[in-house]
């Protein structure tokens, strides 16, 4: 785990790191990765069966018990999407004039959920002013991490998975802020960004393990590295993926399928 | 009769070679005969307006969507694989580029009055910078997924530049093939899903794969239709049978069925 503040270039320059420096891409790991989970899952779902599938997620392994976030809060969820709307903005070279509005017009237009639709409705005019200066604040931090994203770059953003294992039993949910480089390329070049405007908590490193674990099964291929940046803090945490680490990321899962 | 078949596949790397690879040699013709056949059978189901039968009408048993509107999602593939279709061709720098220039062409028509009302253009048009750029990064995604897919592929491909439509004889009904990317001058279809296959989609790819048929003027099949649903990782494919062609059409006819019901229930 490399914990930095802040560094004077795109983070995402630093993620890619040195062409020359990167291994070639692992195409192996995935398959007995599955095949080890599956047939796990399938031992620990078997009884008693379930109609539905039991859908897992990165909050269901970075949350044990009662433990409070602030993320979980309605007010740090609104600013989250509203943040995560400028990420997109941001990926694709749009200037931003005025973060708030720029981001609440994109979040309306991006179907969001019903939950925070009323949860933003029922602000009154104090609490939107304290919405729209909070993401400000956050935008501004994002812009100094981010800078400008080239448009040559293979950048995507809020990349979905769904990955159905043992079967369709159980089925992985994530969303990825940002993601840059292709599964297709020789050597390993995916890196995955996730972007938070909470302090990065102890969390962390399931949250991590979990996007490159859910990746790895989605595409068959090791992601390079996976990273965390917080708007509230300025602090990146990036991690090299290996086997070792995603293997820890199914047992997280696996314990998650023990305790539902 | 031989039985229909579904391959599977995970998402990697090598797969999407495999299996255009492995997609039979020759496939299913259709004949005058099997065209004079459908007419018949759709004709029979009586319609007050022209009809459009497809795989989605297939994958939700007959069932009409709520009424359309366009939104980031709606607007990414005609927008993705425009942009993607740019790049490739060297017309613009980056797949990123070549998305914002079909927004922008489109704009253009708009301000030149010569975008229809309800028409992508029109939606865009009146759409704020911020929002636009919400749309561009949504077709961008979906350019990225078909840049890697295609990055895949061994043989030849290219960017379908329309779906695939057949106007069935005295039925007022059009079939329509969706289609993504074109490998070996359209031998293999390739579509690109969201989310994560149902248990239609297999129905889904035959409903296509007739559809493909019939619209080709030989009435020649794909060798193979394949699915590729990138967010759940996994890859499905039909091939050109005569099995899979008469499994596909049957649904259509019976999704047309379940049509026709819901529009006499609805006129009750």
């Amino acid at each position: 785990m490399t914990p930095t503040t802040t560094p004077a270039r795109s983070i995402l320059e630093d993620l890619r790191g040195d062409r020359s420096e990167r291994p070639p891409r692992d195409i192996e790991t995935a398959a007995g990765l599955r095949a080890t989970l599956d047939a796990e899952l399938l031992a620990i779902r078997s009884v008693p069966a379930r109609t539905s599938p039991l859908v897992i997620s990165a909050s269901d392994v970075t949350h044990h018990g009662d433990a409070v976030d602030i993320t979980h809060a309605t007010s740090g969820r609104l600013r989250g999407a509203l943040i995560g709307q400028l990420i997109r903005l941001v990926a694709v070279g749009h200037e931003i004039i005025d973060p708030f509005d720029d981001a609440l017009r994109a979040w309306r237009l991006d179907s969001p959920s019903p939950t925070l639709i009323a949860a933003y409705a029922d602000l009154d005019a104090n609490g939107r002013a304290r919405l729209a200066t909070d993401v400000a604040a956050h935008a501004a931090s994002l812009r100094r991490a981010l800078a400008d994203v080239p448009s040559a770059w293979a950048v995507r953003t809020a990349v979905r998975a769904r990955v159905p294992l043992a079967g369709g039993v159980v089925v992985l949910h994530d969303v990825v802020d940002l993601v840059v480089g292709s599964y297709c390329d020789a050597s390993s070049s995916t890196v995955l960004l996730d972007v938070t405007t909470s302090p990065i908590g102890r969390s962390a490193t399931s949250l991590l393990g979990f996007h490159a674990f859910v990746h790895c099964l989605r595409t068959s291929v090791v992601p390079l590295r996976v990273a965390i940046f917080s708007t509230a803090t300025g602090e990146l945490i990036s991690r090299d993926v290996d086997e070792t680490w995603l293997e820890l990321a199914a047992n997280d899962v696996l314990d998650v399928a023990r305790r539902a | 009769m031989s039985a229909t078949t579904l391959t599977i596949q995970r998402v990697s790397p090598d797969a999407i070679a495999r299996v255009i690879d492995d997609a039979p040699l020759e496939p299913f013709g259709l004949t005058d005969a099997h065209r004079r056949a459908l007419a018949a059978r759709l004709g029979a189901i009586t319609t007050d307006h022209h009809r459009r039968l497809d795989s989605w009408l297939v994958e939700r048993g007959g069932r009409v969507a709520a009424r359309f509107a366009w939104s980031p999602l709606a607007a990414r593939r005609l927008l993705g694989s425009g942009g993607f279709r740019r790049a490739l061709r060297g017309r613009a720098a980056s797949i990123r580029d070549g998305v914002r220039d079909e927004i922008e062409d489109l704009l253009a028509r708009a301000a030149s009055g010569r975008a229809h009302r309800g028409s992508l253009g029109d939606w865009l048009a009146h759409r704020h910078p911020a929002e636009l750029a919400l749309v561009q990064a949504s077709a961008v995604e979906w350019a990225r997924i078909l840049a890697e897919t295609g990055a895949t592929v061994t043989g030849d491909w290219t960017v379908a530049s329309a779906d695939a439509y057949y106007d069935v004889e005295r039925a007022r009904t059009t079939l329509r093939a969706r289609r993504d990317l074109l490998v070996l001058d359209g031998e293999v279809v390739v579509r690109v899903r969201a989310g994560g296959p149902t248990p239609s989609a297999g129905p889904g790819l035959r409903a296509d794969l007739a559809a493909a048929a019939f619209a080709h003027p030989d009435g020649r099949a794909p060798r193979r239709y394949v699915g590729i649903w990138p967010d759940a990782g996994v890859i499905l494919a039909v091939d050109g049978t005569l099995a899979n062609v008469r499994a596909g059409t049957r649904d259509l006819v019976r999704a047309t069925i379940a049509l026709h019901r819901q529009g006499e229930l609805r006129a009750a």
